[in-house]
């Protein structure tokens, strides 16, 4: 290639990646570099410019009990999650393999949770899970008990997040499960029915085994995601009934940032989550591969 | 054995009764009338079928202009998303560049960063700009999304050199050649990208949150908190069921018409490492 065609494709590879690559400095990298900065600066967003305070911000952040709530609450919050909805989808998945009628709507309306606006959602869970309106009320008026108010109770309301977000949770799981099913060999659980292994037995020496790789990838992508958990909690609880019992870890982040106004206290928050994530999705494309290998 | 077929159907049923049961519970309660007494067998259905919730949601908030802002800059941001995406992966397949794979990783790299923890530079990004309580603040910086780039990189790099050869040596630059050859044979990863970046622009909750603050600029998402936090409909289960459906009923009808783009998109950019 001549020197001048080669400067003519440079120029032309700016110009197709250049507008892309623009936006990506300023709204990706750029954001990274001044959260760290940020981080080490005490600023109420409204003074000039925010104070240098080095690594205080860190400091006062590991002595704070709330973000040891906050964290705590989104651990278990993520881990319930990824269970439930793994057990659920893992069931559904199992009933959808095979041949059944209505296997297609079946398979579309359990996927719809997680098309849905989160938002609308969570609203509508605030109703499902009342004790004195909706479903739950005639369930306890049959059962003739006093149900739990899941919302104005400290551990319930971390319980209604977890139902809300293991709901959206499932159908994604079922979709993966159900691909992962379809690569299992069936001469194996035919050889196994010769041998006389019922389909217990199947599942749980022939199935479950080989779907670890799915189960492993699942539990990482789905746990990265409820890390995110935001909208369910500014909907149905404000980290209420007292704050933090029901907060998550972003919700603590916008409630610092925006609400109490200290910029550099949500950026040390900011730095910490970003440091979590990027880990923790390296891990997943780590394995991602490692799965694509397996087959 | 049919009694095997017997209990997994029940089985199903079950489930997906459990599944469904929230957006069962909308629709019912979005038709009670205003008042009435939710409560025990009578909110399975609707005493009377009351339509005006809807109207009652539509007037209560501007939902007119929630449904205008959503729309518009749903449109908008998927529109500059995806047409920088094609021509990313285009350069980034295609056209020779020095150190272009420490380019493409620097940008596949950024899917792994989660917009929450980019939400106070933004903001003041867009403090500084003078796009707080614009349609500006919410079209361009979510424009900037590395997850399409990734999906039409990998699709691009399926598509055969032979084919490229072919254009060139008809005398098809880089340009006509994107246009002719890779979007065309590219159909089903574009459908599935446009679909997922729409999603997430209408779903989106906190940015949109952050960077507006008066009712004529709010998306549909925050509208509805919005209206809960009004006073005459905050307590009004009927009209915020009514609001709520408002929100969801055009992704329900977007995933019932693009079910197949929907799970191909969201199921590509999960696993592929």
């Amino acid at each position: 290639m001549s020197a001048k065609s080669q400067r003519r494709e440079w120029l032309t590879f700016l110009l197709f990646a250049g507008p892309n690559l623009i936006m990506f400095g300023l709204f990706t990298y750029w954001p990274i570099l001044y959260s760290a900065y940020l981080s080490l600066t005490d600023w109420n967003l409204i003074a000039a410019t925010p104070v240098f305070v080095g690594i205080k911000n860190y400091a006062d952040l590991a002595t704070d009990p709330e973000t040891w709530r906050v964290t705590g609450n989104t651990i278990i919050y993520a881990v319930c999650v990824v269970v439930s909805a793994q057990i659920i989808a893992f069931a559904l998945a199992l009933l959808l393999h095979r041949p059944i009628p209505g296997r297609t709507l079946f398979r579309t309306l359990a996927f719809t949770p997680y098309v849905t606006t989160t938002a609308a959602a969570a609203l509508a869970w605030v109703l499902l899970l009342d004790p004195r309106l909706g479903p739950l009320s005639t369930i306890y008026g049959l059962l003739g008990v006093e149900g739990p108010d899941l919302l104005r109770s400290g551990t319930g309301s971390l319980v209604a997040i977890i139902v809300v977000g293991s709901w959206k949770e499932i159908g994604i799981a079922t979709i993966f499960f159900l691909a992962g099913l379809q690569t299992i060999d069936r001469s194996l659980h035919e050889s196994a029915s010769l041998e006389g292994a019922g389909s217990w037995a199947q599942t749980r020496f022939i199935t479950i085994p080989l779907m670890t790789p799915v189960i492993f990838f699942l539990a990482l992508s789905g746990f990265i995601a409820a890390l995110k958990t935001f909208e369910s909690v500014y909907m149905m609880t404000e980290g209420g009934p007292v704050y933090p019992d029901s907060s998550t870890y972003v919700f603590h982040l916008y409630k610092t940032g925006f609400r109490d106004f200290r910029a550099g206290l949500a950026s040390a928050l900011a730095v910490l989550f970003f440091a979590l994530t990027v880990l923790m999705t390296a891990a997943q494309f780590r394995f991602a591969r490692l799965w694509v290998h397996y087959e | 054995m049919n009694q095997h077929r017997f209990i997994r159907l029940a089985g199903l049923l079950l489930i997906v009764s459990v599944l469904t049961l929230p957006f069962y519970w909308m629709v019912v309660t979005a038709l009670q009338p205003p008042g009435a007494l939710v409560t025990g067998a009578h909110a399975w259905w609707p005493s009377e079928m009351h339509w005006a919730n809807f109207s009652d949601a539509w007037n209560a908030a501007p939902f007119g202009q929630f449904f205008v802002n959503s729309a518009a800059t749903g449109v908008a941001a998927t529109t500059i998303q995806v047409l920088g995406a094609i021509l990313m992966a285009y350069a980034f397949a295609v056209i020779q560049f020095p150190a272009k794979s420490v380019i493409v990783i620097a940008v596949i790299a950024t899917m792994a960063v989660p917009e929450e923890a980019k939400l106070v530079p933004n903001f003041l990004l867009m403090r500084d700009f003078e796009w707080i309580d614009s349609y500006w603040a919410l079209i361009v910086p979510p424009a900037a999304h590395a997850f399409p780039v990734f999906v039409l990189y990998q699709w691009f790099r399926t598509i055969p050199t032979s084919m490229r050869d072919a254009a060139r040596a008809d005398g098809a630059g880089h340009w006509r050649t994107l246009w002719l050859i890779y979007v065309p044979m590219s159909r089903p990863a574009i459908a599935a990208v446009v679909v997922i970046a729409f999603l997430g622009r209408w779903n989106d909750f906190l940015w949109p949150l952050i960077v507006t603050n008066t009712a004529e600029m709010r998306t549909l998402p925050i509208g509805l908190a919005y209206l809960r936090g009004l006073e005459e409909t905050g307590n009004q289960w009927p009209v915020l069921m009514a609001g709520s459906l408002l929100v969801i009923l055009p992704v329900l009808l977007l995933y019932a018409v693009a079910q197949r783009q929907f799970v191909e998109g969201i199921t590509r950019g999960a696993i592929k490492g």
